[in-house]
């Protein structure tokens, strides 16, 4: 009895032992294996900070080689702006050409002071047998015209009609043609331009004025301070 | 003899080989479990040393206490009172004065044999 007793104990202590064994090792390796859970958090995330880390430099390096190409870009834009501005008075003096060359066409409208000159007939003469010396020919209208081309009109019109470079004057009769529109007395040529000049240039001593005046022609000239021509 | 320590080793290995799992509100059970185990065991041994050791009284108290101590939790968890830090501080304080009661025992022997050496 006494025998049984002590190994029933014996067997009972072996069971304590057991379970005691099994909690503490249970409890070690649970607070271990957290532990070590930690470590592996730890180390993703310093595996991603790494991972950030590496692309903010890239980023940065990025950042660098677009900055330098940007200053490149600005010095080539800088150089483009030089030359530019060493050929603005070309580009200048070519958009006064071009203006002129439109003006000379015809092709947009020009405002400006001028001269306003009117060819009329003489009055009817009964000693002259001859209607042709005291009427306004095309011919007078052409010096009148030279002149104020030569002098430096830039837009010359008749009787409102533009003339440009390829308009044609033609007698017909009474009437002249200027580019197919027929016009009668009296004339009225208008130009844009310096007045002076232009003036000066029609009254030469000998010049447009006296010729017109000789052939009885009734002249007159008007400086204005503002003439409109429209496009053709 | 041996088969104590055997069932110890049974009982450490099959621990470190589990593998299982538990959710993290319910490790203050473990703990106090741990605690209980040590206290029972401290426990026996000064019942040992007073000549007063019973093997029921032992045995009925470990596995008592252990359930006990993880009831308690258990209940202190569905109730939101921490009753846990109860069982530990019961189970520590006991711990401690089983441990103080056990060295003075052995250290009154201690001088009584060294007395007795002598």
């Amino acid at each position: 009895m006494k025998l049984q007793n002590k190994t029933w104990s014996v067997v009972l202590f072996s069971l304590v032992c057991l379970v005691l064994g099994f909690i503490l090792a249970y409890s070690y390796s649970l607070s271990s294996s957290k532990k070590l859970s930690g470590e592996v958090v730890t180390s993703k995330y310093f595996e991603q900070e790494e991972r950030y880390r590496e692309e903010l430099i890239g980023q940065q390096e990025r950042n660098k080689e677009l900055e330098n190409e940007l200053v490149t870009r600005q010095q080539k834009v800088r150089e483009v702006e030089m030359s530019l501005s060493g050929s603005e008075e070309q580009y200048q003096s070519l958009i006064k050409e071009a203006e002129d060359l439109r003006l000379l066409l015809g092709v947009i409208p020009s405002i400006g002071e001028g001269v306003k000159v009117q060819l009329e007939d003489a009055e009817y003469d009964p000693s002259s047998v001859n209607p042709n010396d005291y009427i306004v020919h095309e011919s007078h209208v052409f010096q009148v015209l030279n002149e104020l081309k030569i002098s430096g009109a830039e837009a010359i019109s008749i009787n409102g009609q533009r003339i440009h470079a390829t308009s044609y004057i033609k007698c017909n009769g009474p009437v002249i043609t200027v580019d197919g529109k027929q016009f009668p007395a009296p004339f009225v040529i208008e130009a844009i331009g310096d007045t002076s000049v232009l003036v000066s240039s029609l009254q030469l001593t000998g010049g447009v004025l006296d010729k017109l005046v000789n052939d009885n022609i009734v002249v007159t000239i008007e400086q204005k301070s503002k003439i409109q021509m429209p496009a053709l | 003899m041996w088969l104590p320590l055997l069932g110890l080793i049974l009982g450490i290995t099959l621990g470190l080989l589990t593998d299982i799992q538990i959710p993290s509100e319910y490790e203050n059970y473990l703990s106090i479990a741990v605690l209980a185990a040590l206290d029972t065991l401290f426990g026996g041994i000064r019942a040992q040393l007073q000549h007063i050791y019973d093997d029921k009284v032992f045995v009925s108290g470990f596995f008592f206490n252990i359930t006990l101590a993880a009831g308690l939790a258990f209940l202190g968890v569905h109730l939101g009172v921490d009753l846990y830090l109860a069982a530990i501080f019961a189970f520590g304080v006991r711990l401690f004065q089983n441990i103080a009661v056990i060295r003075r025992i052995l250290l009154t022997r201690w001088t009584e044999r060294k007395g007795t050496i002598d």
